[in-house]
């Protein structure tokens, strides 16, 4: 066990995770921040993904003990109370997902995508979130609902 | 949540109610539930396709701190009940019944069949504990290709059979196969493969089971398209009463067919729960899922068709093959719904359909996503092979051969009549929206410059629900129950044996009973998956457009004529005069005598009354799914084949789909482009691959490959909604057609694009290096 501090979600957060704990396990079985879901468990999927300092991390990929110290954000954290952002707004708008699996991995792989490519175009959002996979959708409405979430966020 | 204003809710995209949920992380999927005490499991599986089982050594594995219990295939034969597959004893499967245990015993049959269950404190331990279980094998000559699978030198998988047939082989014939063949001016011969793909769910399988030992009562919460499905299969082999088994469903990370009842390791992990006497969750890994839960299609045809000089299609013989993997289920009865649905909307004359099933040491095949889909892929390859051989245009061959719409319907030579069958229209419509002449110009200027465009279209039809059966009581599906309730605070609860798993029954199903009933969208409930509260039902087939939407709407009906009744005796009026409106009762004419139906629920709820009067506000509705009818379509892709790298890029893809009445376009587009989706990634991408030796060569994504943002393009879709045929209830199902049709659409467009050296395309699978081989091995004098 290694005792490990971090913040998650704007809270600081103490933990003691087996070395070998991936960060997802962490925040699911430790935390109970069950929102992060696990599709792969070898980095392909993108469904576990969370935001680490500003940037989407596969969190089956990184232990817990690595985000020591780090600024964790979750699809829990995306927003203030529990409700809807501009983008997961836009989603719904949208009709974007289906059984729900992969959303919080695409929605926090936009979102920190979106944070830093704003003028982003279909083709660039596409390239972007091709390293998430969806089973349900063929994507289109996915892709639909950054659009919109980029264009809300251009016209505030 | 804001109030949503429309005239109708049905017809219209209105946004899903699951989603707030599901957007912010509070949806509760079965690997989300954390209950006291909970252990976690995971199995020891075999690393070979085909072995004895000479010993299996558990101690260092219970010597493990943190392993409670680890038990072997015999431990679970002494704990269970032994019997079939439940899926196959509920379809009432006659055919050969093989050994069918939980974990395997004296034998292993495939690369991923669980030896050993380890339950552990974590799911970290109990993975310990499964390297620590020692496993002795004696290896045997692995079945891995249908073709060994029926020699009769090959070894049986199963004692109990002798051979490795699982559905003896059968023929059947429809109309003169004998004289059509005699009397066509052609014959042709083709001989078609479909390979094996999967499912791949992004959730895999998984349970938490609990057994209550005071009580008796196990609880299983579960990923299942049937909560009732599941609780019949505890029940029956754990030896439990079926009352005492009660399965819960939360949110589900999709199926498409995989997740129908309880799986070995369900089951497997039910009886360790009782066994220990703690919670037992078990959730599968993606090798797990790849390897172990199940695969689909790889069924392979002898076709030989009888055609006129004119292009048309008199007769179809087919011998199919079925690789139905190791432990034979939905495979053995995939072969009669083929044999069924062959002649498609087509005027065959005369079908011969013969068909044989093979165990093989594969995972074991089972439902995806329109299961029967290889006759719709046989059927279209073979209409563009014999247009390319008369110069046809494949929009030309379908026309003249479609069964255009008569009454009485045309009756396909298998014997269903074609109610409703749009599929000329929605080939007419395909070839406005996409224009052939100017495409064909293109494709010649490209071609000029080294480019290879092509252009492919394929039609469908699906039976969702399918024509109303003529000698029968009820429609095509059998029944769909509910149950609806005005409950004390106005909401109006649906009760449903649907299990939805993304297909947004919680928003279509309130759409049509808050249009019926008269109350807000937002007021209407559909409670799911908890076999204690719901009906008898299964999420599957595409049924739940026409069955479970008609029973919701004729249930609301029902319901509103018993809450007028009752508002009746309460507002001293004739129930005749009331009316329900956004939630209020009221008398005709008199807005101010409205009451809100939440009221009206608390006084029926307050037991004021006297025998006479009705205040029991439920009702259990059945619907037997009216006139029925088919769902069906055509579609069309363009797409570009790199001669060089043999990468093809679907550059447009456009789908003219008539499944009746719209509940929720978008909801309707979203299962349309989804089904597209997987059938472009089984032509282009995914494989369930099996080495010679029966070795697991696709145990992770970077084996499967999935299609992605950058595979899948924009799709368009036009719906025709052309023939009501039923008085209320004209939705129809649209969960299947886009995986149906989208392989032969996407094949068609590809051996259109390598016209010009030849290439004839046999085969669903057609990833780069195939696309090479093709072009090296075609003659370009063809």
């Amino acid at each position: 066990m290694v005792d490990i501090t971090l913040r998650v979600n704007g809270a600081t957060r103490t933990g003691s995770p087996e070395a070998r704990k991936t960060l997802a396990d962490f925040l699911r079985d430790d935390l109970n921040l069950t929102g992060t879901h696990i599709g792969c468990e070898h980095g392909v999927c993108g469904a576990c993904t969370v935001i680490v300092d500003g940037r989407a991390v596969r969190s089956c990929l990184m232990l817990a003990v690595q985000a020591a110290g780090s600024e964790v954000t979750t699809i829990e954290g995306l927003a203030p109370d529990g409700g809807l952002g501009t983008l997961q707004q836009a989603m719904w708008d949208s009709h974007s997902f289906q059984c729900g699996f992969c959303t919080p991995g695409f929605v926090m792989q936009a979102a920190a995508f979106l944070g830093d490519h704003p003028d982003a175009d279909e083709q660039q959002i596409r390239e972007a979130l091709s390293g998430n996979i969806c089973r349900c959708t063929g994507y289109q409405s996915i892709i639909d609902g950054v659009l919109l979430a980029a264009e809300r966020n251009r016209e505030q | 949540m804001t109030a949503i204003a429309a005239e109708r809710y049905t017809g219209a995209s209105i946004k899903r109610a699951e989603d707030p949920r599901i957007l912010t992380g509070a949806g509760r999927y079965v690997d989300d539930i954390k209950l006291p005490g909970m252990l976690h499991a995971a199995f020891a599986r075999s690393p070979l396709a085909h072995a004895r089982v000479l010993s299996v050594d558990v101690s260092p594995a219970r010597a493990l701190p943190g392993v409670v219990a680890v038990l072997t295939g015999a431990d679970l034969e002494a704990m269970t009940v032994p019997g079939p597959d439940a899926l196959m004893a509920l379809m009432g499967w006659a055919g050969p019944t093989p050994e069918f245990t939980l974990l395997a015993t004296d034998k292993v049959r495939f690369v991923g069949d669980p030896v050993a269950i380890v339950v552990a404190e974590s799911r970290y331990i109990a993975e310990d504990g499964c390297e620590l279980v020692e496993v002795e094998y004696d290896d045997l000559p692995p079945v891995v290709s249908a073709a060994f699978a029926l020699d009769p030198s090959s070894p049986p998988l199963f004692a109990n059979l002798g051979d490795n047939i699982a559905r003896p082989h059968s023929r059947s014939e429809f109309g003169d196969v004998w004289s059509t063949f005699a009397n066509a001016d052609r014959i042709v011969d083709f001989h078609i493969d479909v390979h094996r793909h999967q499912n791949v769910p992004m959730e895999g399988r998984g349970c938490v089971a609990s057994y209550d030992a005071d009580r008796g009562v196990m609880t299983v919460y579960a990923a299942t398209q049937s909560v009732h499905v599941s609780r019949i299969a505890v029940a029956m082999r754990l030896g439990i009463e079926p009352d005492k088994v009660r399965v819960v469903a939360g949110d589900i990370g999709g199926s498409f067919g995989l997740k129908i009842g309880a799986s070995r390791e369900e089951l497997a992990a039910a009886a360790a729960s009782r066994l220990v006497g703690r919670p037992v969750k078990w959730v599968e890994d993606r090798t797990e899922n790849l390897s172990a839960s199940g695969q689909a299609r790889e069924e392979s045809f002898d076709v030989r068709a009888a055609v006129s000089n004119d292009g048309d299609l008199l007769g179809l013989d087919v011998k199919m093959v079925i690789d139905t993997g190791s432990y034979p289920g939905m495979g053995t009865m995939v072969p009669a719904i083929m044999e069924a649905m062959l002649p498609g909307p087509y005027r065959l004359a005369a079908l011969g359909f013969e068909s044989t099933a093979a165990i093989t040491n594969k995972a074991s095949y089972v439902a995806y996503r329109g299961p029967w889909a290889s006759e719709t892929f046989v059927r279209e390859r073979v209409l563009d092979l014999i247009a390319k051989d008369l110069g046809l245009d494949p929009v030309e061959i379908r026309l003249r051969n479609v069964a255009p719409r008569t009454d009485p319907p045309a009756v396909m030579i298998t014997g269903r009549p074609l109610v409703g069958v749009t599929s000329k229209e929605s080939l007419e419509r395909v070839a406005q929206l996409v224009d052939f002449p100017a495409f064909r110009r293109r494709q010649a200027e490209a071609r000029a410059q080294g480019r290879y465009l092509g252009i492919g279209v394929a039609t469908f039809i699906e039976a969702a629900p399918g024509p109303r059966s003529p000698e029968g009581p009820s429609g095509p599906m059998g029944t769909e129950s509910m149950r609806l309730r005005l409950e004390e605070d106005g909401i109006v609860a649906l009760f449903t044996g649907q299990m939805p798993h993304g297909q947004s029954h919680q928003t279509t199903l309130a759409q049509i009973a808050a249009d019926e009933f008269g109350v807000p969208f937002e007021q209407v409930r559909v409670v799911v998956g908890d076999s204690d509260v719901v009906p008898f039902g299964l999420t599957g087939g595409s049924r739940s457009a026409t069955m479970t939407g008609g029973v919701a709407l004729h249930g609301a009906r029902q319901l509103k004529v018993k809450v007028l009744d009752f508002a009746a005796h309460l507002m001293e009026a004739n129930a005749q005069d009331l009316l329900i409106t956004d939630g209020n009762v009221w008398v005709r004419g008199d807005p101010a005598s409205a009451i809100a139906v939440s009221e009206v629920a608390r006084r029926a709820a307050s037991g004021q009354f006297g025998a006479d009067v009705d205040a029991k506000l439920e009702v259990e509705a059945t619907f037997d799914g009216g006139e029925g009818g088919w769902s069906g379509g055509t579609h069309c892709a363009i797409v570009e084949v790199d001669v060089e790298t043999g990468i093809v890029k679907v550059e447009r893809y456009v789908a003219a789909e008539d499944c009746g009445a719209l509940i929720n376009p978008a909801v309707v587009e979203g299962q349309i482009r989804g089904g597209i989706a997987q059938g472009i990634g089984a032509v282009l991408l995914e494989r369930s691959a099996y080495g010679e030796d029966g070795s697991f060569q696709s145990a992770t994504f970077m084996d499967y490959l999935m299609p992605t943002t950058c595979d899948v393009p924009r799709i368009e879709i036009e719906h025709l909604e052309t023939v009501p045929l039923d008085a209320d209830v004209n939705f129809r199902g649209v969960g299947e057609g886009g995986m149906i049709v989208a392989p032969p659409t996407v094949v068609n467009a590809i051996e259109d694009a390598l016209s010009p050296f030849g290439v004839r395309i046999y085969e669903q699978h057609l990833p780069p290096a195939r696309i090479l081989e093709l072009i090296a091995a075609a003659d370009p004098g063809q």
